[in-house]
C-alpha cells in the first residue's frame, strides 16, 4: 500500500491503482469524457488532468491512467487544472455546443457559449465527440475491430472499414450502449423488438459485468469453460476412470493454463456468433495430427471445452492434452459427441480392467485406463465402421446388452456392468462425479433427455456450501432450475451468462444461487421483445408447461415412468472396495452419523454394502420429494390435476398419461 | 566473404592506410543532391579521363565523396591529403586543375573567397563554414564514399564496437552515462539513463530487451548507426534491435539493407559478432506513417501493426515497450554517436560543445529559409545562432535582414534578432520558447510577415495532429482558424488573449509532445513579436506586405495615364483616361500586383 494525498487528505492505495479510481472511491469527483471502466484508459480527452508533485517535481498529468508507484500528492481543483479544463471545454463546447454532456461539464466551469466560431461546428445534439469508447469497446470488449478512427487531425472521425458497411458487425449494439452523446443508433432490428432501450439497458448491463468481473469469476473468456477441470479436480469431482475416483495427481496436465500457453495461440476468444461479449469458445491453431486420416497436417481443433478435457483425458485416465485435443479434433470430424465418446470408452476400459474384454473381444487392442494410442484406434474404427468401433460407437446400454449376450457373462459381471455403466435413460453421463451430491443425483436422473447436467447443477449448492440439506430443499432446487434451465430453449439464449458470470453484488442477494439481478434481466428481455410484461413466477409458468409436455413424450416412447428415472450405482456410491477406500473416512463418517450404523469390526464389503442400501433408499425418497414438488404421482406421471392447472389436459395428452395413472401403485401394492 | 574478427580490424585499417599512401592526392568530387544536380557526375567522369589520358592513375585516385553541406557553392572538389576545396567547379577548369596539382600548388581562381577581407583561402579547415564545425556523426565529410564494409572500417568503423566487447557491459552504460550525451530525437533525455533504466528493467522482468532507431532525414554512415546500435544491445543484453524508417526515400532503406546485409556477411551481426560469444542482429521496418508516428509511443504501436498514433501511458518505453518489453528507442543521430563515445572516452566526448557542461557533442542541423548557405550542417552545441546563421550560413540571401530564426522544425519558437548570441542547447532554446527539436534552424528576413509564418507552421501542425487528444486537435484548428482571420484582416480585440489561452492548454495537456510544442510558435511570437499581431488587428497592416487581404495598391501622381496598369489588369479594376491619372477599383482588385510591376514611372505604390 502506498500513502498518497489527495486535495490534502491522506489515502492507503494498492500500487498502480489509477489517480483516477483512487480519487471517486474517497468521493473526490474529477470530471472525465472518455473513460469508461470497462475498457482500458485512453487519456484523449484530456479533461481528467489533475496537478500532481512527486518529490520536488510537479506536473499535470491524467488521472484516468495514471498509476500510482510511489507517495504523490494530487491536487484536483489547482488553479492551472481548473483553467486547462475550463479551456478545453470552451473548445469542445464551441466545435459541439448542443451534447448535453458537454453543455454540462462546460457549465461547472463557467463556459456557457462559444467562444469562437469553430470551422466544423456541429449543432446536432448527438454529435460524435470522438472520445473513442466506442472503438476501444469494440476492441476490447468485443475483441473485433469492426469500427476505428479513419483521418488525422480535424478529420478524425469514427468509421467501419473503407467507409463501408461492414458486414461482420452483428448488431451487438455495445457501441451504441457505450457512446455517451448517442451519436450511434442501432438502424437494423430485424427481430422487431418492442423496447429495443429496455433490452439494450439490461444488455449492456451484463457486457460491462462480463468486461469487468470475469477475469476474476470463471475467465470465460481467456480459457472458456475449460477452467472448470482445475476447479473439480480440487473439489474431488474430476471423473477419473470411469467415475471411480474425483481427482489425480496428474490432472495438472490437463490444467486450463495448459492450454491457454501452450495452444490457444491466437489468444483470442471465438463466440458462437460475433457478438457475444463472453466468447467461451477457443480455438487452438496449427495442431499437428499424429494419427488417423489427416495424419502430419496441421489443424484447426475447437476449445477444447471442460466435457471434454474431463471426458477425453481423465475419464480414461490419460492426462496428455494432444490427446484431448486429437480425439477432439476427430470426434468433430467423424461427427460424434466428444462425452459420448469419453464416458463409453471408459466403461470400456473398465470393462477391459476387469476381464470382461481381453485383446481377442476388442480385436487385439489393449483397451486398458490411460491407454492413448487404443483409445484413438477405437475413434478412427468408430468413424469408418470398422472392427471392435463399430460396437463401442453403439453407446453403453446397448454395449451391456451385447457384452452379456455375445460372452455369456456371468450375472455377478452382468450386474456389475448395470453400476458402472454410466448411462440413464440411454444417454451418457456428463464429466461430474455426483456420488456425494444426492441432488446432483437426482439433477442426472430425473433429466428428461438423461443423464446431463443441463437440467441442475447442484454440486456446490447441494455439497460444497450445504444450502439444501432437506429432501424438501432438494426437491425445491430439482423442480426450480430445471425449469429455469428450460426457460432458456424456450427463448434460444445461452445460458452461461445467467451465472458464470455474476454481478459483484450477488452474494448478498437472499437467493444468490439463482442471481436474482439476472433474473430480472431476462425477465426484461421477455417484455422488452415481446412487448408482454411478465414476471418472474410466469417465466418458471412457460417452462413447466414446455416441461411437462416433454415428461409425456418421454411416456409416448416408454422412457417415462419411474422405473427410466433409475441411475447406475457409481453415480450414487462407491461401486467397489477400492473406491469405497479411497473416500473411506467419509463413508465411515456418515455411516456412524447419518445411518447411526456401527462400523467396529466391518470388512469394507460390509460397509459398502450397508452404504448402497441406504443411499438408493435415499434416491427413492428424493425421487418421491420430487415428483410431489413437481406435480407428479409416485410413478413420475404429472397429475390431472398438474395438467389442468397448466392448462394443458387436452384430451389426446391425457390419453398417453392415462395408461400409467395406476400401474406403479397396483405393481407396489 | 569472409568474417571478420577483433584483430582483423586493426589489420585492414593499416592495410587501407598504405594503399592511400601510394598515392600522391586523392581528388574527391562531391556527390551529393545538389552537386549532383549542378554537373558534378560529369565533372567526375571528365576528371577520370584526363588523369589516366595523361597516364595519372598510379598517382592520383578519384572518388566520388558524400554531400560535404557546402551547396550552394556546387559543384565543389576536394583534394586530400591537403584538403584544398575548389569551389564551382566546371569540366573546363579540369585540365588546370590537374597543372596545379601537378605543380603541388592551389588553384587559386577557384579558391574560396572570404566575404570580408576578399582573400582567397585554399584549404577547407580555414574556411569559416567548415571551421565553426565539428563532425562526429558526419565524420565521413570530405572522404570517399565507402565502397564496401573494408572502406568503412578504414574510415573508422567498428572501433568502438571492437572496444566495447572488450568491456563489461555496465561499464559500457556507465560510459554513455559519463559522456553526458542526450537524445537527439528532440527530447534530450540522458541517453546513458534511459540505458540504464532498460537495463534495469530487463534482468528484473528477465526478459530481453529491444533496441530500436527511430530513423529521420540525416546524413550519417549506416554503418556508425548499426554500430551504435550493436554497442547499444551488447551493454543491454539485447539481441533485437529495429531501424524505423518512416516516410523515407527507397534508397535510404537500400542503403540501410546493403550495409547490414555487408555487417552480417562479415560477421559484425548476426552470431558471434567479431568471434565474439555476443550475438545481435537489425531488421529494417519501414513505414508510410505521418510525421507523427516519430513519438515513440505512436512508433511502438505502428511496430506493433496499430495505427501509429500516440498512446496515454506513464510507464516508460524502457520498462514495457515494443512486444510489452523493455525497449531503447534513440533516435537515429543518437546511436551514431555512440561508437565515437566508445572509441575516444567520455571524457573527450564530454569535453567537446561549447557551453553548458550538460549539453556535450555535436547537433546535425539542417539549415533552411533566407540564408546564402543553406543545408546540412554539423555544430558543436553551445554554437550560437550568430555564428551559424553568419558564419557558417554566410548571412541571409539577397541582401535580406535578419528578422527571426525559427529553431526546431514547424513546431519550434520563433526567436528574435536580440537572442542571436544564445547558444544552441536544450536548455537555452527551452527557456527562450522554442527547441532543438528536429534540428531545423529556418532563417527568416525582414521580408517575411511573422503572422504568416506563424499560420503556415500552425496549419501544418494541424494537418499533422493525430485528432486524438483534445487540446492538441481543437487547439490546432482553432488556432488556425484565428490566425487565418488575422492575416485575412479580420482579426479582433482579445485574440491574442484567447490564442494564448489555447496554446498554453496545450502546452499543458496535450497527450504527447507534438501537441505539447504545438503551441512554441504561437507563444513565442505572442511574446517576441506582439506588435506585429496589433499591426495587424488594430491597423490592419502588414508591415512586410505579405498578408495580401491587408494591402492596397494605389496610384500616386507620378501617372501619365500611360494605361499599362489598366491593360494588364486581369480583373479590369484600373479605371482612367489616356495621359490622365488611373485609379483603382479596391473591390475588384485582387491584389495580383501586375500593375506594380508593369509601371516604369513607379506610380503604383503598396501601402
Ligand atoms: C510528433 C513527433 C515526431 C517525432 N519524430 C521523431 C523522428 O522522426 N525521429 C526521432 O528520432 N524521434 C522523433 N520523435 C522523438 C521520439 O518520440 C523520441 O523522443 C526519440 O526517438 C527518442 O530518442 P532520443 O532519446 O535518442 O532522442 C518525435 C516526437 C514527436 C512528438
Ligand atoms: S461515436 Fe460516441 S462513443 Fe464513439 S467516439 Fe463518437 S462520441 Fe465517442
Ligand atoms: S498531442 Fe496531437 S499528435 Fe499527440 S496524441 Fe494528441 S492529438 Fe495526437
Ligand atoms: S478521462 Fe482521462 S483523458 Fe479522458
Amino acid at each position: 500500500m502506498i500513502e498518497i494525498i489527495i486535495d490534502g487528505k491522506k489515502i492507503e492505495v494498492a500500487e498502480g491503482t489509477t489517480i483516477l479510481d483512487a480519487a471517486r472511491k474517497n468521493g473526490i469527483p474529477i470530471p472525465t469524457l472518455c473513460h469508461r471502466s470497462t475498457v482500458e484508459p485512453y487519456g484523449a480527452c484530456r479533461l481528467c488532468i489533475v496537478d500532481i508533485r512527486e518529490g520536488n517535481r510537479t506536473r499535470l498529468v491524467t488521472s484516468c491512467n495514471y498509476p500510482v508507484r510511489k507517495p504523490v500528492e494530487v491536487n484536483t481543483q489547482s488553479e492551472k487544472v481548473r483553467k486547462t479544463r475550463k479551456t478545453l471545454l470552451e473548445m469542445m463546447l464551441s466545435r459541439w455546443p448542443n451534447v448535453n454532456l458537454i453543455k454540462q461539464l462546460a457549465r461547472e466551469y463557467g463556459v456557457t457559449s462559444a467562444s469562437y466560431t469553430h470551422p466544423l461546428v456541429d449543432y446536432s445534439s448527438n454529435a460524435c465527440i470522438l472520445c473513442g469508447l466506442c472503438v476501444n469497446a469494440c476492441s476490447e470488449i468485443m475483441w473485433e475491430d469492426i469500427i476505428g478512427f479513419a483521418g488525422r487531425g480535424e478529420n478524425r472521425r469514427v468509421v467501419m472499414p473503407f467507409e463501408k458497411h461492414y458486414d461482420a458487425c452483428v448488431g451487438c449494439s455495445t457501441c451504441a450502449n457505450i457512446c455517451p452523446t448517442g451519436a450511434i443508433q442501432m438502424t437494423d432490428d430485424p427481430n422487431h423488438p418492442a423496447d429495443d432501450k429496455r433490452i439494450s439497458r439490461y444488455g449492456a448491463r451484463v457486457t460491462d459485468e462480463v468486461a469487468l468481473y470475469d477475469i476474476e469469476q470463471c475467465r470465460m473468456r481467456e480459457v472458456g469453460t475449460a477452467h472448470l477441470t482445475e476447479i473439480m479436480n480440487d473439489y474431488d469431482l474430476l471423473p477419473t476412470c470411469n467415475y471411480k475416483f474425483g481427482s489425480h495427481d496428474e490432472a495438472g496436465k490437463l490444467h486450463s493454463d495448459v492450454f491457454k500457453n501452450k495452444y490457444l495461440t491466437q489468444g483470442v476468444p471465438d463466440g458462437c456468433w460475433l457478438g457475444c461479449t463472453m466468447a467461451c469458445a477457443k480455438v487452438a491453431e496449427h495442431f499437428e495430427l499424429k494419427t488417423g486420416p489427416y495424419r502430419g497436417e496441421k489443424v484447426l481443433v475447437d476449445g477444447p471445452e471442460y466435457e471434454t478435457v474431463a471426458g477425453c483425458g481423465a475419464n480414461m485416465g490419460i492426462f496428455d492434452p494432444e490427446f484431448v485435443l486429437e480425439t477432439n479434433f476427430y470426434c468433430d470430424t467423424y461427427g460424434i459427441d466428444t462425452i459420448s465418446f469419453g464416458t463409453t470408452m471408459a466403461f470400456v476400459m473398465e470393462c477391459y480392467e476387469k476381464g470382461i474384454l481381453n485383446k481377442e473381444r476388442t480385436g487385439g487392442l489393449e483397451l486398458r485406463f490411460g491407454s492413448a494410442e487404443a483409445a484413438l484406434e477405437i475413434l478412427h474404427q468408430m468413424g469408418t465402421g470398422q472392427g471392435f468401433g463399430v460396437i463401442v460407437g453403439q453407446g453403453i446400454r446397448r454395449l451391456k446388452k451385447i457384452f452379456a449376450e455375445k460372452y455369456n457373462l456371468s450375472q455377478q459381471d452382468i450386474d456389475f456392468m448395470q453400476d458402472i455403466g454410466m448411462e440413464a435413460k440411454g444417454l451418457e453421463y456428463s464429466e461430474y462425479v455426483t456420488k456425494e451430491s444426492l441432488a446432483m443425483q437426482g439433477g442426472y436422473g430425473l433429466a428428461l433427455k438423461g443423464a446431463q447436467h443441463d437440467e441442475a447443477w447442484l454440486i456446490f449448492m447441494d455439497m460444497v456450501n450445504n444450502q439444501i440439506p432437506t429432501f424438501q430443499d432438494k426437491a425445491e432446487a430439482l423442480h426450480y432450475f430445471p425449469m429455469f434451465r428450460t426457460w432458456f430453449g424456450l427463448v434460444g439464449l445461452c445460458k452461461l451468462p445467467w451465472n458464470d458470470v455474476e454481478p459483484v453484488d450477488n452474494a448478498e442477494t437472499d437467493e444468490p444461487a439463482k442471481v436474482p439481478k439476472h433474473v430480472e434481466g431476462y425477465v426484461n428481455y421477455f417484455s422488452g421483445m415481446t412487448g408482454r410484461e411478465i414476471d418472474k413466477k410466469e417465466l418458471i409458468l412457460m417452462s413447466e408447461r414446455v416441461y411437462n409436455f416433454q415428461r409425456v413424450f418421454n411416456f409416448r416412447l416408454g422412457f417415462g415412468t419411474r422405473e427410466h428415472d433409475r441411475i447406475p450405482y457409481r453415480s450414487a456410491g462407491p461401486v467397489t472396495d477400492e473406491e469405497y477406500e479411497s473416500r473411506a473416512e467419509r463413508y465411515d463418517k456418515q455411516l456412524m452419523e447419518k445411518w447411526n450404523y456401527d462400523i467396529t469390526g466391518k470388512s469394507t464389503t460390509e460397509k459398502r454394502e450397508y452404504l448402497r442400501k441406504s443411499r438408493e433408499q435415499d434416491y427413492q425418497s428424493l425421487c418421491d420429494a420430487v415428483y410431489r414438488r413437481r406435480g407428479w404421482d409416485e410413478n413420475g406421471v404429472p397429475t390431472i390435476e398438474k395438467m389442468k392447472q397448466l392448462k394443458m389436459d387436452f384430451p389426446e395428452v391425457i390419453a398417453v398419461l392415462e395408461k400409467y395413472y395406476s400401474s406403479y401403485t397396483a405393481r407396489s401394492s | 566473404m569472409t568474417r571478420i574478427s577483433l584483430e582483423d580490424l586493426q589489420k585492414i585499417r593499416e592495410r587501407k592506410e598504405q594503399e592511400d599512401k601510394s598515392y600522391k592526392a586523392v581528388l574527391l568530387v562531391c556527390s551529393g543532391t545538389s552537386c549532383s544536380t549542378s554537373g558534378s557526375g560529369n565533372l567526375l567522369t571528365v576528371l577520370r579521363k584526363e588523369i589516366s589520358h595523361r597516364k595519372l592513375s598510379q598517382d592520383y585516385r578519384v572518388e566520388p565523396s558524400a554531400c560535404i553541406g557546402y551547396c550552394s557553392r556546387g559543384p565543389v572538389m576536394i583534394v586530400q591529403p591537403e584538403g584544398i576545396l575548389y569551389e564551382k567547379v566546371k569540366s573546363a577548369d579540369i585540365p588546370e586543375i590537374i597543372d596545379c596539382l601537378i605543380a603541388g600548388i592551389p588553384l587559386e581562381r577557384l579558391c574560396h573567397k572570404d566575404t570580408t577581407t576578399d582573400n582567397r583561402v585554399p584549404l577547407l579547415k580555414d574556411i569559416s563554414f567548415f571551421n565553426r564545425q565539428q563532425f562526429i556523426v558526419m565524420h565521413n565529410k570530405g572522404s570517399a564514399v565507402p565502397a564496401g564494409i573494408e572502406d568503412a572500417i578504414a574510415g573508422g568503423a567498428y572501433q568502438g564496437l571492437a572496444k566495447a566487447l572488450m568491456m563489461d557491459k555496465n561499464a559500457v552504460i556507465t560510459e554513455i552515462i559519463k559522456s553526458g550525451l542526450r537524445g537527439r530525437g528532440g527530447g534530450g533525455f540522458p541517453t546513458g539513463l534511459k540505458w540504464q533504466s532498460a537495463a534495469r528493467s530487463a534482468e528484473e522482468k528477465k526478459e530481453p530487451p529491444y533496441v530500436i532507431c527511430n530513423a529521420s532525414i540525416i546524413e550519417a554512415e549506416p554503418h556508425l548507426v548499426i554500430e551504435g546500435m550493436a554497442i547499444g544491445a551488447y551493454a543491454l543484453g539485447a539481441s533485437e534491435g529495429i531501424i524505423y524508417l518512416r516516410r523515407e526515400a527507397p534508397q535510404v532503406s537500400a542503403r540501410y539493407n546493403k550495409a547490414i546485409q555487408q555487417a552480417r556477411e562479415s560477421g559484425l551481426l548476426g552470431s558471434n559478432i567479431l568471434n565474439t560469444s555476443f550475438s545481435f542482429d537489425i531488421h529494417i521496418r519501414s513505414s508510410a506513417g505521418a510525421f507523427v508516428s516519430g513519438e515513440s509511443s505512436a512508433l511502438i504501436a505502428s511496430l506493433s501493426g496499430l495505427a501509429g498514433e500516440p498512446t496515454a501511458k506513464y510507464i516508460h518505453n524502457s520498462e514495457a515497450g515494443y512486444k510489452g518489453k523493455p525497449t531503447v528507442i534513440n533516435n537515429l543521430e543518437t546511436w551514431a554517436n555512440i561508437p565515437a563515445i566508445l572509441e575516444r572516452g567520455a571524457d573527450w566526448y564530454s569535453s567537446t560543445g561549447k557551453s553548458r557542461k550538460s549539453s556535450p557533442g555535436t547537433k546535425v542541423l539542417t539549415m533552411t529559409g533566407d540564408i546564402v548557405n543553406p543545408g546540412i550542417i554539423e555544430v558543436p552545441l553551445g554554437t550560437t545562432l550568430r555564428e551559424i546563421i553568419y558564419d557558417i550560413g554566410e548571412g541571409l540571401a539577397d541582401q535580406g535582414q535578419l528578422k527571426a530564426v525559427q529553431t526546431g522544425g514547424p513546431s519550434g519558437g520563433f526567436l528574435p534578432v536580440e537572442l542571436l548570441d544564445l547558444p544552441l542547447d536544450y536548455e537555452s532554446l527551452s527557456e527562450a520558447g522554442s527547441m532543438i527539436g528536429s534540428g531545423n534552424i529556418s532563417v527568416i528576413s525582414h521580408k517575411t510577415c511573422i503572422v504568416d509564418t506563424v499560420r503556415y507552421s500552425v496549419s501544418y501542425l494541424k494537418d499533422e495532429s493525430c485528432g486524438k487528444c483534445t487540446p492538441c486537435r481543437e487547439g490546432l484548428i482553432a488556432l488556425s482558424g484565428i490566425l487565418n482571420r488575422i492575416t485575412s484582416g479580420q482579426g479582433k480585440e482579445g485574440d491574442i488573449e484567447l490564442m494564448a489561452r489555447i496554446a498554453e492548454s496545450m502546452q499543458l495537456a496535450s497527450l504527447c509532445a507534438l501537441g505539447q510544442t504545438a503551441a512554441n510558435p504561437v507563444l513565442s511570437t505572442i511574446r517576441y513579436f506582439r506588435s506585429e499581431y496589433e499591426q495587424h488587428i488594430r491597423d490592419g497592416k502588414c508591415s512586410a506586405g505579405v498578408c495580401k487581404a491587408l494591402l492596397y495598391y494605389l496610384i500616386n501622381d507620378n501617372c501619365t495615364g500611360c494605361t499599362a496598369c489598366a491593360r494588364n489588369c486581369p480583373v479590369q479594376a484600373i479605371a482612367g483616361e489616356v495621359k490622365k491619372k488611373h485609379v483603382i477599383d479596391q473591390d475588384k482588385c485582387i491584389k495580383c500586383g501586375v500593375c506594380y510591376e508593369v509601371c516604369k514611372l513607379n506610380a503604383v505604390t503598396v501601402q
